[in-house]
């Protein structure tokens, strides 16, 4: 057996703590994206893909956070909340990734949430349904979207404070996310005092809604809320109330202004009089956007052909998703779970594109309430939307 | 209360038309095919496409709805139907054709996308004319000619009593030198067609939609159910009914209600008269 000598020794050591501290700091940062780029409700996943992507690609060709690159392990759900689950566990357990981001449909989250919270591995929530956060049972998960009563509060407020109206039709879908935001839209109207005065739910694949404005009209409603994700129902309230001739105003969930509604509907002028649920960041105030989302824009455009012909805050979410991780590891140095949760609890107004998020300890929504303007869902323009006249 | 009934009409002549084509399939093979309403899916995608985006003429836009419709449900049998039925007497077939419609659907989803798009108008007409409008017409209208068709072809036509003789005994037809074979390829061929015209002519109520398929397979087998399984009138009915119910079931107790009783119809008419309202009785002679 050879010896070596102590000074020989001393540098095999040092060259191995060297070499050995070399290769923590370069092992990468492994992100789970559980994105449903295929399937139903999937132009919101390949809009959030674009945010995820260039912020991914943007920090690793600065050389990575504290010199770790970034790995994105990206896993397409199809919308199906079976594959979400199988997906997730595969990213948990054999992809072994440091954090996962997603899934982009609240169905689908119901199913991982728990999931990744039994596993201990942290997640970024990009769900809106409220039941998808829970300090105890998820430790570990962050919401960064809205929640949708935050939606829903803003459109009603909208519709009571500004526009002044008394007399609300609620319209929902059958869909548990339809029925569960048409419940919460009525709970909150009643807060207010207002008891609407038509309430209906509809399947989304009705294809006539005529009896149900009908309705609506005889009831006396003075505005049309509706609360679906269903791009063809929302399309064909439109259409039926201009068919009509009913010049009520429509405030309600975002769809109403997403673009595949314009070519649905029968007649430009029907989306006229229409407004949502949308955000600062995505709103022009005298023809501008807030500088941060400008730069994104106008950073993202030329890699888009020029033009952005899907909604912009979807893309600045995503990209705000990956800001988030790397606000945790440059604090902390790493992505471990106790660390990641206690550093997201005492964030307080990080300023992302999307929004400006705070976390606390008792509340792991990150959205804040005064983020959420309304807009006019006629006005896109570069993805971005006009303020909803006041 | 009117336009209920319109609209319940216009949504039933649809699922009419999808009993007719199944009743166009099954009379030759036996086999009550997923992808019915896939092929109607097809017809409204391809429509949309030919005329709305490649700016066909309406004419050439429904011929070529017609001939993918009719190509499609040509595949069908060629891949999910002729050599299952070759290889077993089982109820194979349903998984086949399930698989072969959910396939379809896939390809258009990733071609067309998954939200609705638009169906082009097919005749000059002011959006507000109210229940007057060609979107509740066109498939009303198209669902009764082709009926009336489907039964001139039966009954006057050699082809059609080829048809007949195949769907009454396809052994003994084959012993009469029938090429049974040839017949139920040329069945699956003409429910395409049917299909792929009865999705273009609803085009406008459905909008282009990657997902229709499977309701309409749904709803059509309930109407065929309902109707009698074999019998046009029974297909017309039972599309109807289940339209009407379907739509005034809406109207009275909510959407959230509308599927609980088309399905409930199915049940209660099973129980009552298993062989549907027009169905022929089946007797086995032992």
């Amino acid at each position: 057996m050879t010896s070596l000598s102590l000074p020989r020794a001393v540098s095999a050591a040092l060259f191995s703590v060297l070499l050995g501290g070399t290769s923590f700091a370069q092992e990468p940062i492994k992100i789970g994206w559980l994105s449903s780029l295929t399937g139903p409700l999937s132009s919101a996943a390949i809009a959030e893909n674009q945010g995820v992507q260039f912020a991914v690609d943007e920090i690793n060709k600065a050389g990575g956070i504290n010199g770790r690159k970034i790995e994105l392990l990206t896993r397409d759900t199809a919308g199906e909340p079976t594959k979400a689950v199988n997906l997730a566990q595969q990213l948990v357990f054999s992809d072994k990734v440091h954090v996962v981001i997603g899934p982009v449909n609240s169905g689908e989250s119901l199913a991982t949430v728990p999931i990744l919270a039994k596993a201990g591995i942290p997640n970024i929530v990009i769900g809106a349904l409220e039941g998808l956060i829970d300090e105890k049972k998820f430790p570990y998960a962050f919401r960064a979207i809205n929640t949708n009563t935050q939606w829903i509060a803003g459109a009603n407020n909208y519709a009571l404070d500004v526009l002044k109206k008394k007399k609300v039709a609620v319209i929902g879908d059958t869909s548990g996310y339809g029925t569960a935001s048409a419940k919460t839209a009525t709970e909150l109207l009643e807060k207010a005092g207002i008891k609407p005065v038509y309430s209906v739910l509809i399947d989304p694949n009705k294809t006539d809604v005529s009896d149900e404005m009908n309705k609506a009209k005889t009831a006396g409603a003075d505005v049309v809320m509706p609360w679906t994700a269903a791009t063809g129902l929302m399309a064909r309230i439109l259409n039926t109330r201009g068919n009509m001739g009913w010049d009520v105003p429509v405030v309600g969930h975002p769809a109403v202004m997403a673009l595949p509604i314009k070519a649905l509907l029968n007649k430009p002028e029907y989306w006229e009089n229409t407004f949502a649920a949308g955000y600062q960041s995505t709103t022009y105030v005298d023809g501008k956007l807030p500088e941060r989302t400008q730069k994104l824009v106008d950073a993202l455009k030329p890699a888009l052909g020029g033009k952005i012909d899907f909604t912009f805050w979807w893309v600045a979410l995503g990209y705000d998703c990956v800001k988030i991780i790397e606000h945790v590891v440059k604090t902390t140095g790493g992505l471990e779970p106790a660390k990641f949760k206690a550093t997201l609890e005492a964030t307080k107004d990080f300023p992302g594109i999307y929004a400006s998020y705070t976390w606390t300890p008792q509340d792991h929504n990150g959205f804040p309430d005064r983020n959420i303007v309304v807009n006019s869902a006629n006005s896109f323009k570069d993805g971005s939307y006009d303020k909803a006249p006041h | 209360m009117l336009a209920v009934i319109v609209s319940g009409l216009a949504i039933g002549a649809v699922y009419a038309a999808a009993a007719l084509a199944y009743n166009v399939m099954f009379s030759t093979s036996k086999v009550l095919s997923v992808t019915t309403g896939h092929l109607f899916m097809l017809g409204s995608v391809f429509g949309a496409w030919f005329i709305g985006t490649l700016g066909w003429p309406i004419p050439l836009g429904l011929l070529g709805a017609i001939a993918v419709g009719a190509a499609f449900g040509w595949l069908t049998e060629i891949v999910a139907v002729r050599r299952v039925l070759a290889r077993s007497d089982e109820h194979l077939w349903l998984l086949s054709t399930l698989a072969l419609a959910t396939m379809g659907q896939q390809a258009v989803g990733l071609w067309w996308g998954t939200e609705p798009r638009p169906f082009p108008r097919l005749i000059e007409q002011d959006f507000a004319s109210g229940l007057a409008d060609q979107k509740y017409w066109l498939p009303i209208g198209l669902v009764l000619v082709l009926a009336l068709g489907l039964e001139l072809f039966y009954r006057g036509t050699l082809w059609g009593k080829l048809f007949q003789a195949t769907s009454e005994d396809a052994f003994a037809a084959r012993a009469r030198g029938i090429a049974t074979d040839r017949v139920r390829s040329f069945s699956y061929l003409l429910a395409g067609a049917l299909g792929g015209l009865a999705g273009f002519a609803a085009g406008q109520l459905t909008f282009a939609f990657f997902a229709l398929g499977l309701q309409l397979t749904l709803f059509g087998f309930i109407a065929l159910a309902v109707g009698g399984l074999g019998s046009n009138l029974g297909a017309l009915v039972g599309g109807t009914a289940l339209g009407l119910l379907s739509s005034v079931a809406s109207y009275f107790f909510g959407g959230e209600f509308q599927h609980t009783i088309a399905v409930g119809l199915l049940m209660v008419v099973l129980l009552v008269k298993p062989e549907g309202l027009f169905g022929a009785k089946r007797v086995r002679p032992v």
